[in-house]
């Protein structure tokens, strides 16, 4: 077996395919051209199983305790009191975001649209926690989630078991943005619940794709083959990304 | 009437130079301290780097146009590291030449032949010998590997913080990842 060069075109593409930087005919092209050659396969497999390790073995170090203070510091001597929201502010956004979630609808206006998009994602999550069930179908078979919504919404959601890396699948529901339906998986990670929303990606609403907190929840955001995910958790901001990435990085089958 | 629960992260308009790095430097101080450490191999370095680069965020907080705030810190962090590497440690800066010398060298028929592991034994590796592995790449593959593996962003992000062509990212990550592949497989 003739093994590939790490610069063959082929083998960039194998990586950037598990990076899930490709769009869909080429990850479907990469994916057609694996199946034909094991030794591609196997460079996928490896990948994958370098970065697994990466994530779950690699220690990710923290900045030194008095990093933050110093810094602080040498930037002006202002002491900025630590964003960690209270108990009874996070009460209080329970009942406002409820109060809001059960208005008929709102207007997204202004330079706001990236953080209301977020707030209203986390509304909805927040709205799914107190509700009987989370989803509005509820099954940890992709193959009933992902039908499920065909016909309620344009285009059905790229749905991925995660069941062995411990997110399992517990279902999907309709969430609303603005006024358009967009379709979100529930996963479950321990006690925690990730609610993933994929919407169109669209420039008015991607400018920012940095890692937020909302009220407490994390939100994660990127954007994969024109789709735009989000993804809302009370997970921890890391374990969060480690769930981002393995649905970033999983194979669908085709 | 419109109700909106705010943010942690509101926007960014109107709000003066110590908020503006509070909401978008402060968050990532972790990251930038890990790069810097992935890229001096030193804590105590690594400290001095993130200060400094912190420093020039801040004077350039203004500049940030929009993005991911954690990816332009990191991108600051990166050049701060290398102009601090330059000044403190020359020894350890790799030039052009020593990277050419590097991908010539990945270049020659036979790259890779054989010792390749497999999967399953990449997933017994200890997390010492990864991190001696990472550490002992070269820079260019070890800064690229970093920021995709470790931080996470994506191959645009990184093109932008390396100062470097998609197609770069990707052979140098395809590359980093063999030789990572290839050594902690080694010794065992």
């Amino acid at each position: 077996m003739t093994r590939s060069r790490p610069d063959d075109k082929a083998v960039l593409l194998v990586h950037a395919y598990v990076d899930g930087e490709l769009d869909p005919a080429n990850a479907l092209g990469i994916a057609q051209q694996m199946s034909a050659e094991p030794a591609l396969t196997a460079e996928c497999e490896r990948v994958k199983a370098l970065q697994r390790l990466i994530q779950e073995r690699l220690p990710r170090d923290k900045a030194p305790a008095g990093l933050h203070a110093r810094i602080e510091a040498s930037v002006g001597g202002i002491k900025w009191p630590r964003m960690q929201p209270s108990w009874r502010a996070l009460a209080a956004s329970i009942a406002l975001t409820a109060m809001v979630a059960s208005g008929s609808t709102w207007l997204m206006v202004g330079p706001q649209q990236q953080t209301m998009v977020a707030d209203a994602l986390v509304s909805d999550h927040i709205r799914a926690l107190m509700a009987a069930e989370p989803v509005d179908v509820a099954s940890s078979n992709r193959h009933t989630v992902k039908p499920w919504f065909n016909g309620r919404i344009p285009s059905s959601p790229r749905v991925v078991d995660l069941a062995k890396q411990d997110f399992p699948l517990v279902g999907g529901r309709i969430d609303v943005v603005g006024q358009t339906p967009v379709s979100t998986l529930v996963y479950r990670h321990a006690k925690h619940l990730i609610s993933l929303t994929a919407m169109p990606a669209k420039s008015l609403f991607d400018l920012d794709r940095s890692p937020r907190s909302v009220n407490g929840y994390n939100v994660l955001h990127w954007i994969e083959n024109g789709v735009s995910y989000w993804a809302i958790s009370d997970l921890a901001a890391k374990e969060l990304e480690n769930f981002a990435r393995l649905f970033r990085t999983s194979q669908t089958e085709l | 009437m419109r109700l909106v629960a705010t943010g942690a992260q509101d926007s960014l308009s109107g709000l003066d130079d110590n908020a503006r790095f509070r909401q978008i430097v402060l968050p990532h101080i972790d990251d930038a301290y890990r790069l810097a450490n992935w890229l001096t191999g030193n804590r105590a370095d690594a400290e001095d780097v993130v200060q400094d680069a912190s420093l020039r965020a801040f004077r350039a907080i203004r500049e940030f146009a929009g993005g991911s705030p954690r990816s332009w810190l990191l991108s600051i962090v990166r050049n701060t590291a290398y102009s601090w590497l330059r000044k403190n440690r020359p020894a350890a800066v790799v030039t052009v030449e020593d990277l050419e010398a590097v991908e010539l060298e990945q270049a020659k028929p036979g790259d890779s032949n054989g010792d390749t592991p497999e999967a399953a034994l990449i997933a017994k590796v200890d997390a010492d010998r990864l991190r001696r592995a990472i550490a002992a790449l070269p820079t260019p593959f070890r800064e690229t590997l970093v920021l995709r593996d470790i931080e996470g962003l994506d191959y645009r992000e990184i093109a932008d913080a390396t100062e470097v062509p998609i197609g770069t990212v990707m052979s140098r990550l395809a590359r980093a990842r063999r030789r990572l592949i290839e050594s902690i497989g080694k010794d065992r």
